[in-house]
């Protein structure tokens, strides 16, 4: 019985430190290929920008895809049940556009008195006090603060909401044509992830969480030819 | 993904399997249990995606260009590139143009893409994502186009699943900026401006792709390999930058209903393309391709 117990402890640490290097690499590993429902239009085919990963309650994760123009594209979201039904999914046009910036910045600056004040301590342009014999400027020993305001064109990321899923009775997929190609950001997030008390290290945070707050989510992104509708060519 | 998500996965896992085997008697019952562990945050996670080579030559088949195999990278050059970072290029470069063989059904050609790749795979420390039975599937289906293109698909995601999932975004970089190059390559290569508009403006689409590449790489800038690529890809995106996003006369960017209650992405900008920046992208492509399939003699 001793012996049982004994063996049953080393399987129990060997799959403590053995199984999680497998495990890591499989979670949610092809999460969206799994569980994911495919469209019923077996035109449309799997697209490679399609992502799994683990979530947590509360988290908000990003994906950021290309949509070409002349192609329909479906996008469905799937997730362990302990996350809910109702996961927030928006969709966001991301642009980089040039934006004109003025840029103020703060410098302390020596503030400077008529060389008549010289009391022989300090400089003038360098020289020493008393070479400047009554012309230019010495440093009174105060500093003042000096704003200099430059304009600059900066490269700025925008981003334009184009779809909200709370206002679509929370859809977990989308289907769309697009006329222009377009980078689009895939926001997801999952509510709750109030419990655990939260703590600040820094500009990390770090949070307690249940093993039941976590979960998978597939994103998975179909694509096709938009399909041409309506009479072709010059007939007959 | 983070790695303290991960171990939260792990234990997740591993929990129910530990309590079934520390179980003494003979009736052995699972049950899952809730734990409670420490999460680091390092705020919201951003991924950047590429789209796959076999979405480009798709289109191109669609377009009516053909098939020009002397674009290809010469299986031959492959014993030549030992350096770790040519490797994981020359991977991306022969990734594409197994897609771009499996697309325009070139089946003599496919396999032996299937082959350089499989062989390239193992320096680079991934040919765990080619089992048996996918070289297997490749074997048996080299008269069905379908199904050549779909198994070519799955080699791809299952490296990109592979290196995602064993926190080798770098490589993964390398890799994917290698594959985008060589199907902007083939494009730039096989399109005439005044005739295929199609594909040149799905040339000049590549902007916005290049836009996602680059915040990839930039992700892992702080490797010596990517922080390399990034340089040469961001002489790329100067030349993409002169092209012009023309406001359209509509309204912007939103999604419509048509009559047939199918949904519409359009309205918004557009981007143009003269034939001077056709050929000075072009160009640049060339030279960056060329230097990575480049062999020393």
């Amino acid at each position: 019985m001793k012996m049982k117990r004994h063996i049953n402890k080393i399987v129990i640490l060997a799959a403590i430190i053995v199984i999680p290097a497998v495990s890591f690499s499989q979670y949610c590993n092809h999460f969206h290929s799994s569980y994911c429902m495919p469209s019923e239009n077996e035109m449309f085919k799997l697209n490679g920008q399609s992502k799994s990963a683990l979530f947590s309650k509360g988290q908000t994760s990003e994906l950021n895809i290309i949509v070409y123009k002349g192609q329909d594209y479906r996008v469905s979201l799937c997730m362990d049940e302990n996350l809910g039904s109702q996961v927030k999914f928006k969709i966001y046009e991301t642009k980089k556009v040039k934006v004109e910036k003025v840029i103020e910045t703060k410098e302390m600056e020596e503030v400077m008195g008529p060389c008549g004040e010289c009391n022989g301590e300090g400089t003038v342009d360098g020289e020493m006090c008393y070479e400047c014999e009554g012309e230019g400027q010495i440093s009174t020993g105060e500093e003042k603060e000096v704003i200099s305001k430059e304009t600059k064109i900066v490269v700025e990321r925008q981003k334009s909401l184009l779809y909200d899923n709370s206002q679509d009775g929370f859809s977990n997929e989308i289907e769309f044509s697009v006329e222009s190609t377009r980078r689009l950001t895939l926001e997801i997030s999952i509510p709750g992830g109030g419990s655990g008390g939260a703590s600040s290290k820094g500009m990390k945070k770090s949070k307690m969480m249940r093993s039941s707050d976590m979960g998978c989510i597939g994103v998975l992104v179909e694509h096709m030819t938009t399909p041409k509708s309506g009479f072709y060519g010059t007939g007959f | 993904m983070k790695k303290q998500m991960k171990i939260i996965a792990s234990i997740l896992m591993v929990l129910p399997l530990t309590f079934l085997i520390s179980c003494g008697g003979d009736d052995q019952i699972e049950e899952a249990i809730e734990v409670e562990v420490e999460v680091v945050e390092e705020g919201n996670e951003v991924y950047y995606q590429i789209p796959s080579p076999d979405e480009m030559f798709g289109f191109i088949k669609e377009s009516g260009l053909e098939f020009n195999g002397e674009l290809l990278n010469p299986i031959q050059n492959v014993d030549n590139y030992t350096d770790p970072k040519m490797q994981a290029l020359n991977f991306g470069i022969y990734s594409a143009d197994l897609a771009y063989t499996a697309a325009f059904e070139e089946f003599n050609e496919t396999t032996k893409y299937f082959g350089t790749i499989q062989k390239l795979a193992e320096p680079i420390g991934i040919d765990a994502a080619f089992d048996k039975s996918l070289i297997e599937r490749v074997q048996g289906n080299l008269d069905n186009a379908d199904s050549l293109v779909a198994i070519t698909n799955t080699a791809y995601f299952a490296v990109v699943d592979y290196l995602d999932q064993n926190d080798q975004g770098d490589k993964l970089g390398i890799i994917a900026a290698a594959g985008w190059l060589e199907t902007v390559y083939v494009v730039a290569n096989t399109t005439n401006y005044a005739k295929d508009k199609a594909a040149v403006d799905r040339l000049a689409d590549q902007k916005l792709t290049l836009d996602n590449l680059l915040d990839y790489l930039n992700k892992y800038k702080s490797n010596k390999d990517v922080s390399e690529v990034l340089g040469w890809f961001n002489e790329l995106e100067a030349v993409f930058a002169t092209l012009t996003e023309n406001e359209g006369s509509e309204s912007g960017i939103s999604f419509k209903k048509k009559d047939n209650g199918k949904m519409v992405l359009g309205g918004g900008s557009s981007i143009t393309i003269s034939e001077e920046q056709f050929n000075a992208i072009r160009d640049k492509v060339n030279e960056i391709r060329n230097n990575i399939v480049k062999t020393e003699v």
